[in-house]
């Protein structure tokens, strides 16, 4: 049984975003770098299933050297090896594309992913993965249990959320509460440092381009209105706004 | 744009207000043809649109993989398709993207099209920036709930063109077991009025006060990550970087402190209230209307406010 964890690397949660002049693009600079939250569930789980099942969790990511310490992260928490698919992609499909050409040459039985990366908020990849492997999709999976070839998941709909029994292969789109965030043990950081990250080159494909970034500010009113008047809130509301 | 195919949505078997507007939004580019995909039962005769639209239904079921999408990727194939972001409608599009090997893009904030090229802005960072995209090879498009249809109009109403059906490949190696809808409340991914409250509630039975306030409104109701992370209340109210993003009109969040992952999740709206006893909370910066007090105090007397009119 192998599964393969697909992660993205993204500016921790609180970065400030800014724009760099000289390349109309997002700055790197000073951000700190983390495993994609989601992502972080969907490796928690598999390492979650490699102790109750016994499974192999490989760990890959498409991006550059940067984010070798991040997927040491992933080793020290429980994955037994990692590849990485050294490149700069610019797109969902170039992301996705490196993934299949990798599990067609390096078949795994379960694809577990974020259900987005936060940085593009995109929502697409593990759909595009497993619509060219003619795999089952699900996403987002907030449960899943495995038993033998089946597994059992809970998963959000629009509107609420369903039962599903399917059977693997599948890619699936991970989030909350699929498990617990891991936290790498001493023993797991010592042995993270002699497994393996294999690197393969990636084959961009023809893809969109991208012409500049720029920040989205919402310009806010900041009224403070006084607790001994709250009152006057409703009446704001329908004077100064139509939301009422 | 010479064909165009349009995933809908729809209410009570019409077409939604966001689908509506979708359809005049693309009319303007002058199509030849257009197909409806809809989900799931309805009835439409008619619909606002430049052309007669097709009406291809699709029969309930899990539309999860490939062999199951394989017969819309046939009916669309070589159209440019929109959809409206949902979880459904985003699964169906990456499907239909892999099956069609078709370039996807989503978050799609506004879009302009011209002698073959696409220029898309896609919100990005939860919506804090925008990637301006060109493109002449994407074809697949998945709109953001608060996509720009400012300039778009009504169009009269033409009658369907024609109805045809498509049912789910029962090759899928996947069965529902069992379907749990949300009921009684507004789900919040849609809701124009969204009332949300923190760990600043301090106990999941004062929660009435909350709901109080959304029932006086006809607001739908939201929470901070470890509101639901101590099981207070459900996991799809949890709004922010790690849960559901809401773009409502009006957003009152009671007893949050504002937290940039929380924030991440509300940027879209166009209302911020905050009410918050500590006139240091960063959530205030982000609001348009603040209230420094108790939530206990201030959240009975709205509601009373709003039931005496
Ligand atoms: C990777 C990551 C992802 C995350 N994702 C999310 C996410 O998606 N969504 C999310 O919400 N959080 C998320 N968080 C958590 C986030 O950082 C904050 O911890 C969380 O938003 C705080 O929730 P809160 O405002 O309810 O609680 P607190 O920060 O404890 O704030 C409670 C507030 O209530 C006020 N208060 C107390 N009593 C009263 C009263 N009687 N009347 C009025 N006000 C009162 C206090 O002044 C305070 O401001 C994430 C964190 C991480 C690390
Ligand atoms: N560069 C990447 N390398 C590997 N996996 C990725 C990468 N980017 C995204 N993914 C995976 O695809 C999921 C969905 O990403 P997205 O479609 O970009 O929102 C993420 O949660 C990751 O599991």
């Amino acid at each position: 049984m192998k599964i393969l964890v697909c992660i993205s690397c993204v500016p921790d949660t609180t970065s400030k975003i800014a724009i760099d002049p000289s390349t109309s693009q997002i700055s790197s600079q000073g951000l700190t770098y983390i495993v994609g939250p989601y992502d972080d569930y969907a490796l928690s789980r598999a390492i979650e299933l490699k102790e109750s099942n016994g499974a192999e969790v490989i760990v890959l990511h498409v991006g550059g050297s940067e984010s070798e310490a991040l997927i040491r992260k992933c080793l020290a928490l429980g994955a037994d090896s990692a590849v990485r698919i050294d490149g700069n992609p610019i797109s969902s499909t170039q992301i996705a594309d490196a993934i299949v050409d990798y599990v067609k040459q390096n078949p795994v039985d379960l694809i577990l992913m974020g259900k987005e990366s936060i940085d593009y908020n995109s929502g697409i990849v593990h759909g595009l993965v497993a619509g060219a492997l003619g795999y089952v999709h699900f996403n987002p999976v907030m449960h899943l249990d495995l038993a033998g070839n089946d597994l059992q998941l809970e998963v959000e709909i629009d509107g609420g959320k369903m039962e599903v029994s399917c059977a693997l292969p599948a890619v699936l789109g991970c989030q909350e509460p699929i498990a617990e965030w891991k936290i790498p043990s001493m023993r797991g950081i010592m042995t993270a440092r002699t497994k393996e990250i294999s690197v393969l080159p990636l084959n961009p494909t023809d893809s969109v381009k991208l012409v500049k970034a720029s920040i989205a500010e919402t310009a806010r009113r900041n009224k403070m209105i006084d607790a001994a008047d709250a009152e006057t809130l409703i009446d704001l509301l329908k004077t100064e706004t139509n939301v009422l | 744009m010479k064909n165009v195919a349009i995933i809908a949505q729809t209410k009570e078997g019409q077409l939604n207000e966001a689908t509506n507007q979708l359809l005049s939004f693309v009319s303007k580019f002058n199509p030849e043809k257009i197909i409806l995909v809809v989900l799931g039962e309805n009835h439409l005769s008619s619909v606002g649109c430049s052309v007669p639209v097709d009406v291809i239904s699709l029969s309930d079921g899990l539309w999860a993989d490939t062999s199951a999408v394989s017969s819309l990727a046939n009916a669309v194939k070589g159209y440019t398709v929109f959809g409206i972001k949902s979880i459904q409608i985003d699964n169906i599009l990456s499907l239909l993207a892999s099956c069609l090997k078709a370039e996807v893009v989503s978050g799609v904030q506004h879009l302009g099209y011209s002698a073959g090229v696409f220029s898309i802005g896609k919100s990005i960072f939860s919506g804090k920036a925008m990637l301006e995209i060109s493109s002449s090879t994407a074809s697949i498009f998945s709109l953001n709930r608060n996509f720009d249809f400012s300039d778009v109009s009504e169009l009269p109403a033409k009658a369907v063109n024609s109805t045809s059906v498509l049912t789910y490949s029962s090759e899928s190696k996947s069965a529902i077991t069992a379907l749990k809808p949300i009921t009684g409340t507004i789900p919040l991914p849609d809701a124009a009025l969204v009332v949300s409250a923190g760990r600043g509630l301090k106990d999941p039975s004062n929660w009435t006060i909350v709901e109080d306030l959304a029932n006086a409104l006809g607001a739908a109701t939201a929470c901070s990550k470890p509101v639901s992370d101590l099981n207070w209340r459900p996991h799809h109210e949890h709004v922010g970087q790690t849960g559901v993003k809401v773009s409502p009109n009006l957003y009152i969040a009671c007893g949050i402190s504002g937290a940039i992952q929380h924030l991440a999740g509300v940027n879209g709206s166009r209302i911020i209230v905050v009410i918050n006893n500590d006139p240091e909370a960063p959530f205030f910066k982000h609001a348009d209307y603040g209230i420094v007090g108790d939530v206990n105090d201030i959240l009975p007397r709205l509601t009373k406010k709003l039931q005496s009119h």
